[in-house]
């Protein structure tokens, strides 16, 4: 008798997060991008406390364009800043603000795309063809209007404007998904025994699809760097002193600085691509492991 | 003589467009670096180590504005526009709105009337001229050799019917204001009259004019002097003409050069006009293409333009050795750069600067001369941009050189002077944050606003800021960032609704060929950005077009006591003055980028060998 209970303890099926871990681990490369992604991320946040970002961003002109030497790790850019110490500002501010729209954009797009799947019929109808308006929109043009609209510029309003065209995509899968799982019986036992709706949603629907979440939220954030940076590069982000990747990046559409003076952009660029690769190895691993043909462990 | 009259249009005009231009940057030698070997513990010294070492610092004067030489028959010239967009293709100097349109008529068509260094009219052009003794009454005799490409003769009545198209009240250009001095346009322009009473058709080639008042003006740069053929014209109806085919697909001119073909917005091509009335031009053919300004050095490196029309002057010091085949001319460009301070709003019901000293933070001259005290242009000039910009003194450039007064003392970088007029003008830090406050002891904080474009507006406007942190003064930029241009001129007022939360800004201004400063300082001009309104200041710009200042002396005088008068009062106060650059290839000969040349004209141009020359 006892036996037995341990053995259907030991059958007891792994829980979410345990298959996403286990697939992290088994995934070398996802690993090894997983650390790398918390290193950067504690380094940028830990020593910019102690950075000074004023004294940063204050212009010398007598160190204009040095290249890297001992006092300016990675030289200085046209206005005599310290490239370095705006790459850790510009790393912390574009993963910022990357993690700030996908939060804004994910926590939003979650909550509409379950109330829309849940509920279905009319509900669903109305909340879907707001959707389709929204996609139809030429997002980027209308996040450039927005950006030279706004008087009051910082990171929040920025990631403000961001996540307003953002949440569409998440809130349609979680919808489709919402769709499926209040068919499903737990779901209807529930409703029969009067269990409320917000109960339902919160409580049993929405853990179920936890590991959909995490996934797509990963990804969504390799894109939201990407976009933050492209924003910027366009010279619709951040203005140069508050620095973030795409403003380093955008010094190389000056041709003289793209041929003679890599050190202003190049370790952006570099970082970029490292940045979004790992976050979107991690996010790989994460969405094979939500689908169990596709798991390695 | 190559551009005769610059009308006052075009030189609120060139104010637009030289703003979208100016761009810079400074660009330090790359190649050396002392600094890489020495230790952390010097790192103090490493700034003054790369003063020694890095930054190049040139000078206009060693530039030649011109280069001669002895031309073979014929050829092509490639010439590069450098703009970062199409141009807008209305090609008659009666309509184009757009500096980039202009380069293209300037080489097809010309004024009749031409200019000395000094922009005052002069009897070598296409027209002579003479005037009554009060001043307000011009004959002008056309020249018999003149005639348009097709041609036809240029008449009387073909000027007299340029300037009845600019006053018709269906004209959809930007130059009426340039003919309203003449008697009787108004009223024409009104539907009052049926025609121009102040313009009377002689004979053929013979055309009065009589002016509402005899100003200095009138001779350097105030006369409309560009014929539009009538028997080309006439039957096109007014608000139709600047769209119609004459002017924009076989545009027709009276210069060296016809125009072939035009591939909108990309290319034009000329060919020479061998009836030209000064001479047969050297060249055979004139090729014209836009450049964008990221390009402008390969396509001058592969010889693929010969020239340009303007060449960004950061890129100079990066360049400056791998363009063998190019030569570097120079010469004063003719506008500064400034800073303004907003002292008031626009009144659009009476059309008048409402100046408010009471409310504006900068109302106190003390403030804004400490501030001029406190920035070090001449670091500027030549951290930034190479020494191709220099500390400006007064607001009349070197460029007029009657004009501008040396002697005049302006303030200069001194920290101490400018913290010592703020003590004794009672700006104290009272609550002990590092930032003075007002008089009243109130917090002081001024909102700045500046204006995007070029590489170094960015740290150019931190540096100001900083600069103004240290004699205490607390500068917060306008939303947070530099502003995009047409917002930044809707802010300060260009359509007359201030912000009023800005506090100070910084612009440049292109001075016209006239040196009449009114289009800037007048109270009833909407330009008058400080909103600032003076007594003295008004009767100084009036005195300086009265009919006393016909006579140069008196009017040098009279704007000698301007410029001092401005640097006293401090409504603005110039920061730098600019070089222009234009490369040239080494096959071009005779040509002149001044626009003031008179030894040198466009039909003169000729290019020494069949195919460009290209850099090692």
């Amino acid at each position: 008798m006892e036996a037995d209970i341990a053995k259907m303890k030991e059958q007891k099926s792994p829980s979410a997060i345990n298959i996403l871990l286990r697939e992290l681990f088994r995934d070398k490369l996802a690993l090894v991008s997983l650390i790398f992604l918390i290193l950067i991320t504690a380094f940028v946040f830990g020593i910019s406390i102690f950075l000074d970002k004023n004294e940063i961003v204050s212009v010398d002109l007598f160190a204009i364009n040095t290249p890297p030497s001992d006092q300016f790790i990675l030289g200085t850019d046209y206005g005599g800043r310290d490239v370095f110490g705006q790459l850790i500002i510009g790393t912390r501010n574009s993963l910022a603000i990357g993690i700030l729209v996908t939060l804004i954009s994910g926590v939003f797009g979650i909550a509409y795309g379950v109330i829309s799947g849940y509920f279905g019929g009319q509900i669903d109808n109305v909340l879907m063809r707001v959707i389709d308006f929204f996609m139809v929109l030429p997002f980027l043009m209308i996040i450039i209007v927005f950006v030279s609209m706004t008087r009051d510029y910082s990171v929040v309003t920025f990631s403000l404007i961001m996540a307003a065209f953002s949440w569409m995509g998440i809130a349609r899968l979680i919808r489709s998904k919402a769709l499926q799982e209040k068919e499903l019986d737990y779901a209807q036992a529930s409703k029969t025994l009067g269990t409320s709706n917000f109960n339902i949603i919160f409580k049993q629907v929405l853990p179920n699809i936890t590991s959909l979440i995490i996934v797509t939220m990963t990804l969504n954030l390799a894109a939201n760097i990407g976009l933050e940076s492209g924003l910027s590069f366009l010279g619709f982000g951040f203005p140069e002193d508050t620095p973030s990747l795409g403003t380093l990046l955008s010094y190389a559409t000056n041709p003289q600085t793209l041929e003679f003076r890599w050190w202003i952009w190049a370790p952006a660029a570099i970082l970029i691509l490292l940045l979004m690769l790992a976050v979107r190895n991690v996010g790989e691993a994460l969405r094979r492991a939500a689908d169990a043909r596709q798991r390695r462990g | 003589m190559r551009k005769a009259t610059i009308s006052k249009a075009l030189f609120i005009m060139m104010l637009m467009m030289f703003l979208v231009l100016a761009a810079c940057s400074s660009g330090s030698d790359d190649a050396d670096d002392s600094s890489s070997d020495e230790g952390n513990g010097e790192s103090e010294d490493t700034g003054s180590d790369s003063e020694d070492t890095d930054g190049k610092v040139y000078d206009i004067a060693d530039f030649s504005p011109i280069k001669e030489g002895e031309p073979m028959d014929g050829g092509n010239l490639n010439f590069g526009l450098v703009a970062d967009s199409v141009f807008a293709g209305t090609l008659n100097y009666n309509f184009y709105s757009d500096a980039y349109d202009s380069e293209i008529i300037d080489w097809f068509d010309e004024g009749l009337l031409s200019v000395d260094d000094t922009f005052n009219y002069t009897q070598d052009g296409a027209a002579t001229w003479e005037v009554n003794d009060e001043g307000n009454e011009f004959t002008f005799t056309i020249r018999d050799e003149v005639n348009w490409h097709d041609g036809e003769p240029v008449t009387a009545e073909d000027w007299e019917f340029a300037i009845e198209v600019l006053a018709d009240p269906d004209y959809d250009g930007p130059r009426y204001g340039d003919v309203t001095s003449i008697v009787g346009a108004e009223e024409y322009h009104d539907g009052e009259a049926d025609s121009i009473e102040g313009l009377e058709v002689i004979d053929d080639k013979t055309l009065k004019m009589t002016f509402k008042h005899a100003t200095p003006s009138l001779l350097s740069g105030g006369i409309w002097g560009y014929a539009l053929p009538k028997h080309i014209f006439e039957d096109i109806p007014v608000a139709d003409m600047s769209s119609s085919d004459e002017v924009r697909v076989n545009p027709i001119g009276m210069g060296p050069f016809k125009v072939e073909s035009i591939t909108p917005g990309e290319s034009v091509t000329f060919s020479k006009n061998e009836d030209y009335w000064k001479g047969e031009p050297n060249l055979d053919t004139v090729t014209l293409k836009v450049i964008a300004p990221e390009t402008v050095t390969q396509a001058l490196e592969t010889g693929e333009v010969d020239m340009v029309d303007s060449f960004p002057t950061d890129q100079y010091p990066d360049v400056e050795e791998s363009l063998t085949n190019v030569e570097f001319l120079g010469t004063l460009d003719r506008s500064y750069s400034y800073v303004g301070f907003k002292m008031g709003t626009w009144d659009k019901e009476n059309g008048k600067v409402a100046m408010d000293l009471e409310n504006s933070k900068v109302g106190d001259v003390e403030l804004r001369r400490a501030m001029w005290y406190a920035l070090d242009n001449n670091a500027v000039g030549e951290r930034f941009y190479n020494g191709l910009r220099w500390n400006a003194t007064t607001l009349m450039p070197s460029f007029y050189e009657n004009y501008h007064d040396d002697s005049i003392e302006t303030p200069t970088y001194d920290p101490d002077k400018a913290n010592q007029i703020l003590d004794d003008a009672g700006y104290e830090d009272v609550d002990g944050d590092g930032f003075r406050e007002n008089p009243d002891g109130e917090e002081l904080v001024l909102n700045y606003a500046s204006m995007e474009g070029g590489d170094t507006a960015e740290p150019l406007t931190n540096y100001y800021i900083q600069s103004w942190e240290q004699i205490g003064i607390k500068v917060e930029k306008t939303d947070g960032r530099l502003l995009e241009f047409n917002d930044f001129y809707d802010r300060i007022g260009q359509q007359g609704n201030d912000d009023p939360d800005i506090d100070i800004y910084s612009a440049a201004w292109s001075v016209g060929t006239d040196v009449d400063p009114t289009g800037l300082w007048g109270p009833n001009v909407i330009y008058n950005f400080t909103r600032w309104e003076d007594e003295e200041n008004t009767r100084l710009l009036e005195e300086g077009v009265s009919e006393e200042a016909m006579d140069l002396e008196y009017r040098e005088d009279v704007y000698k006591e301007w410029q001092e008068y401005m640097v006293d009062q401090v409504p603005v106060f110039p920061t730098v003055y600019r070089a222009k650059l234009a490369p040239v290839n080494e096959r071009v000969v005779n040509w002149d980028i001044r626009d003031e040349a008179t030894e040198l004209e466009r039909y003169e141009v000729g290019v020494t060998q069949d195919e460009p020359v290209v850099a090692e």
